[in-house]
């Protein structure tokens, strides 16, 4: 069946975008669905800016966001979030920093007065930072007991070798040891400033929504540094394996490089891996799991980054399966997308499955907001409907060729073992 | 809104219309579950028994024909509830409560795919090993609950796991169907003509709902346990049985909640002094009704630690809960609290998953959960006195119980 699905493509809500004199991007999406408001801040700096030795310096700012600044105390942003009835949270990823609110329609203004006054206020005393390195470290080690955590970190360390997308976003214990409160300010003042950042503001806001942003953000300086240009990752020479023991269960994570996520193969490659480990009827879920009966579970990912990322296949197995003979079908069904290329029905139930997967992806005006904001962070606000349209368009042959390219089996790929222990 | 006794019919539907994205999200939810059944792991594998066959198609047709229309088709079986959850575009509704029909009313249960939902569930068991914090918390339920079905994972253990066969989950299937079915549909959707169309489908259900017997009550075991798990961190959990979901304390525990550390970010007194001012975790949940459903939920305080801190962690859990009883709350602290919770209530009815699943609840707790002006009537009705009261009747230091999980 081949139905239009272009309509379902669009961005909900009416969008706007604008700029401050300082250079601030501020993008406003009107949706009255509900009457809710959610606001978010990208700085275009992530884990991709900082040097090997304070690896974590993103991630550790990020959490110190929260911890004083000129007009808010520590703590004193996420009580000032509860008595409002939001929420808020942060995260950080290889290529940015973004910061959210979601608040109801009538009270969501402070969250622009927050923003502004950590953007160039935080206080980072340095007993906050001591404190914060401990909780950090923490963090790290429950990200280091989830087994599938420590084998993508593994995978990551192995596909990207020093690039900066192979080391952990949070850091290392030594690379935190190696962070105060003098590094912190030096990354802060180097990256948060309004011509590095760009504001979203999503929902039912009111006509003025605009001047609020002027007043709260038109006073600051620019004079965010550029970031530095991040280096293409080097290819690998040859496919690499790597073996973890750790726990009861055996994972597989099979890494292969990808494409950035505005390269014309992104997406044709994304519908690809539908196509292979989405649904249940996928190629690899089909014969993994539900004829062959060896795994839990299979998917598989395509990385969202700026430069050239990673795609990998993720299978879970079943208490006794062995190892080598899921890998082998995990192969064999890279291969098949190569020698046997993917039917009609295939590539449109894929196509129906990504588009099914935006719409839902995008039915809370947070999740709209978070989307307009790191497409304008890291592309522009047409990249979510060019990723889309570049799904729908692609042909069988294309197909074939972006498979050709990018999971052809000779090409160079880490293959992760995480192993019972 | 729930009217009074309609819950003793066996089909109910309950429909509406939400703005919004372009979807529809539908739930057709037998009430029985892991509390009514004879051997563990049976509702989770019959529930989920509902998408691997029907009369008329094994589990492939099943789900290649969602796939087509870019719809998930997921079954379940819980606690308290097994079903089929329908997603799909608006545009599909019909097919979708068709399809719920379908699974909830004519699956075939066949004998290879209940082996296969059974190795699945094995496999699951295997892996909740390797999540160390997830495999503390059935530690600390089974210290809270035994021997009542809340006590133990949904997959049951490997030997409960062995002896169910097709033949079991079908009598359970027909058993479940006897003690009632709810169908919510949400979405983009004509809500009268969704209503027609389900009684039409489901049809076959008429009559009254059967009574099913009551689990065992809990009885918990040992206060405190130790429990040896993989990697470097321990997991502490705290607490001990509170109230069910009818009781009328509960929108003061909400509150309570709340105070304690529930309201998300790092506020809240638990979180406070465990994270902001000890530095001990990243990871601090705290619930004063976790998990309460027809059967009472729990004081469940959580706290990811290192090993050489657990001991200053419960040391800082308790002086915190005592220090409620002592010196009860504040009025800032309530009203912070309700303007949380106020605040928060329309994002709990925000897409058209949230709006089914709220009705379902709402008719199978018989409470008017999916009326926004009922809870939030509720939640401005409570006052520092009540959550004073509700402290001291129902958190009791002295019955707290203790399970850490740690590397041996």
């Amino acid at each position: 069946m081949t139905v239009d699905l272009r309509p379902l493509c669009a961005l909900p809500g009416r969008l706007r975008e604008h700029r401050l004199d300082n250079g601030l991007a501020v993008c406003l999406l009107e949706n009255r669905q509900a009457p809710l408001v959610s606001t978010s801040i990208w700085y275009r700096v992530g884990a991709c800016d900082e040097d090997a030795p304070t690896a974590g310096s993103a991630h550790f700012l990020e959490h110190m966001m929260f911890k004083g600044s000129g007009r808010y105390a520590a703590g004193e942003i996420d009580r000032r979030t509860r008595e409002l009835g939001g929420s808020n949270n942060a995260f950080t990823s290889q290529d940015s920093t973004a910061y959210y609110f979601s608040f109801s329609g009538d009270r969501w203004q402070e969250a622009l007065e927050i923003e502004a006054d950590r953007m160039t206020g935080l206080t980072l005393d340095p007993e906050e930072v001591e404190r914060e390195r401990q909780v950090i470290e923490e963090e790290l080690a429950m990200y280091e007991d989830d087994p599938w955590d420590a084998l993508d970190k593994a995978v990551h360390r192995a596909l990207f070798g020093d690039h900066p997308y192979g080391r952990p976003i949070i850091g290392t214990r030594e690379s935190l040891a190696a962070i105060g409160a003098d590094e912190l300010a030096a990354f802060h003042r180097r990256f948060y400033r309004p011509d590095n950042a760009v504001l979203v503001i999503a929902g039912d806001f009111d006509a003025k929504a605009l001047d609020a942003v002027q007043r709260a953000f038109g006073g600051l300086q620019a004079g965010g540094e550029a970031r530095s240009p991040i280096p293409q990752p080097a290819a690998l020479d040859a496919p690499q394996r790597l073996e973890r023991h750790q726990g009861e269960v055996g994972r597989l994570l099979l890494a292969l490089p990808s494409p950035g996520a505005d390269h014309p193969d992104y997406a044709p490659l994304r519908l690809l891996l539908t196509a292979l480990a989405g649904p249940r009827t996928s190629r690899l879920a089909a014969c993994l799991v539900e004829d062959e009966q060896l795994c839990v579970g299979v998917s598989a990912e395509i990385a969202e980054t700026v430069e050239p990322g990673m795609a990998a296949v993720a299978a879970e197995l079943l208490p006794g399966v062995e190892s080598r003979l899921v890998e082998e079908r995990v192969r064999l069904e890279l291969a098949r997308l190569v020698t046997d290329p993917l039917g009609d029905d295939e590539i449109e139930r894929a196509r129906r499955i990504l588009v099914a997967d935006w719409v839902f992806g995008l039915e809370r005006i947070h999740q709209q907001g978070l989307a307009v904001g790191m497409a304008l962070c890291l592309f522009d606000t047409d990249y979510p409907e060019r990723h889309l349209r570049r799904a729908l368009d692609c042909s069988r042959s294309r197909l074939a060729e972006v498979a050709e390219r990018w999971i052809a089996p000779e090409r160079t790929s880490v293959t992760g073992w995480s192993l019972p222990a | 809104m729930v009217v009074a006794g309609v819950t003793r019919e066996r089909l109910i539907v309950r429909a509406r219309r939400v703005e919004g994205a372009p979807v529809v999200a539908v739930r057709a939810c037998l009430r029985a579950g892991a509390r009514d059944e004879s051997n563990p792991g049976l509702a989770l594998v019959s529930g989920r028994m509902l998408s691997e066959g029907s009369g008329s198609r094994d589990w492939r047709r099943i789900a290649q024909g969602a796939e087509d229309l870019g719809a998930s088709i997921a079954a379940f079986g819980d606690l308290e509830l097994q079903g089929v959850a329908v997603d799909s575009l608006a545009a599909d509704w019909e097919v979708a409560i068709d399809w719920a029909a379908e699974l909830a009313l004519e699956s075939s249960f066949p004998a290879d795919r209940c082996a296969w939902s059974v190795r699945q569930a094995e496999g699951e068991l295997a892996s909740l090993a390797d999540h160390p914090d997830a495999a503390t918390s059935w530690v600390f339920r089974e210290q809270l609950y035994a021997p009542h079905p809340a006590a133990r994972p949904p997959q049951g253990d490997a030997r409960s796991l062995a002896a169910i066969d097709s033949d079991l989950c079908r009598k359970f299937h027909e058993r479940s169907k006897e003690s009632g079915l709810i169908v919510s549909v949400a979405g983009v959707v004509d809500a009268e003509a969704v209503e027609r169309r389900v009684r039409e489908r489901f049809a076959a259900v008429a009559g009254r709902r059967a009574e099913l017997d009551s689990p065992p009550a809990p009885a918990g075991a040992e206060a405190r346990r130790a429990w040896p798990v993989h990697g470097d961190q321990a997991h502490l959990f705290m607490g001990h049985l509170t109230v069910a979901r009818s009781h009328p304390a509960l929108p003061a525990l909400r509150l309570l909640s709340v105070i304690l550390g529930a309201g998300g970010g790092l506020s809240g007194r638990l979180p406070h002094r465990v994270r902001e001012r000890e530095g001990l975790a990243y990871s601090t949940h705290v619930d004063a009704a976790a998990g309460a459903g027809l059967d009472p939920g729990r004081l469940s305080v959580y706290v990811g630690t290192s090993p050489e801190n657990v001991e200053r962690a419960i040391r800082a859990v308790t002086e915190e809960l005592q220090r409620v009883l002592d010196d009860g709350v504040t009025d800032a602290e309530v009203e912070e609290a309700r303007a949380y919770l106020l605040g928060r209530e329309p994002f709990r009815r925000e897409t058209a998953r949230q709006w089914a699943d709220l009705m379902a609840a709402a008719v199978h707790y018989d409470l008017p959960l999916d009326s926004p002006e009922w809870v939030i009537d509720r939640v401005r009705a409570v006052d520092r006195e009540q959550i004073e009261r509700a402290a001291r009747e129902l958190i009791r230091p002295d019955e707290i119980k203790i399970t850490v999980g740690a590397p041996e």
